[in-house]
């Protein structure tokens, strides 16, 4: 359990990224995504077959080089929607941004906090 | 007269957002969970079978990176040294550390990524160079 102080400053830390002009500029391209029929149809489909391919390669079933290829074709297709190009272009931005944060925080530790805090230990 | 919104410079947020990051990794480090981890660390290191079979396995994965030998060979001698490592109870000590503080930073890393409207450290995490750094 969290203390008090290292919420609100876990928080605190948050609300600035989130004012932030990159993060705030994701925030709109994301939504403008999601916004659009034809953008979020794309998403929507990309990670349908995503899942699809990668739940067979993970059962041990090995993909046609026709699959592969349509794959990559639709992954094109979605990258080159200016909206969700858009939003890639920004998503750039935010890891910018917050891997200089990262380093303010890694600084006091001598250790990288999102390496540990993304690591599942069993 | 009119009122003015206050309005805050790029310089002024990115001051703030370091300033918020330095003092969120202050409170970290005096946590019991981060104390504990870097005791453990420091036991790890010093203590001489772990140097030792982390030197030996140190010399298989450079000899793998540039085969000159039976490659199988360092394989096997490399999952060996793994496993007695794992074994040594100062090892234990320090991943049970370890993933204590996995854990903490997990919660942390909710609460900055909630309030962000992004997450956070899978955005921040420095990616891998593919040399194994």
């Amino acid at each position: 359990m969290l203390t008090e102080e290292l919420q609100n400053s876990a928080c605190a830390l948050g609300e600035t990224l989130r004012a932030s002009p990159s993060v705030q500029a994701y925030l709109k391209a994301q939504a403008d995504c999601a916004a659009d029929p034809e953008a979020a149809d794309l998403d929507n489909r990309l990670l349908a077959v995503y899942k699809e391919l990668l739940g067979r390669q993970q059962r041990g079933e090995a993909l046609q080089r026709s699959e592969i290829d349509a794959f990559n074709a639709l992954k094109n297709q979605v990258r080159q929607h200016p909206l969700i190009r858009e939003r890639d272009a920004t998503l750039e931005m935010v890891k910018i941004n917050f891997r200089d944060s990262a380093e303010n925080l890694n600084f006091p530790l001598g250790e990288e906090f999102a390496a540990l805090a993304v690591t599942t230990i069993p | 007269m009119t009122l003015q919104t206050p309005i805050v410079t790029n310089s002024e947020l990115k001051t703030s957002a370091d300033h918020a990051a330095r003092e969120l990794g202050d409170l970290l480090l005096h946590t019991p969970e981060y104390t504990a981890f870097l005791k453990a660390l420091n036991v790890l290191y010093s203590n001489p079978t772990a140097q030792k079979i982390s030197a030996e396995i140190r010399s298989h994965k450079n000899a793998l990176r540039w085969p000159a030998g039976e490659v199988s060979e360092h394989e096997v001698a490399l999952a060996r040294l793994e496993t007695e490592l794992e074994a040594l109870p100062v090892f234990q000590d320090y991943h049970l550390a370890e993933a204590a503080v996995c854990r903490m930073f997990a919660e942390v890393d909710t609460i900055i990524s909630k309030a962000a409207g992004v997450p956070f450290a899978a955005n921040a995490k420095r990616s891998g160079c593919g040399c194994g750094g």
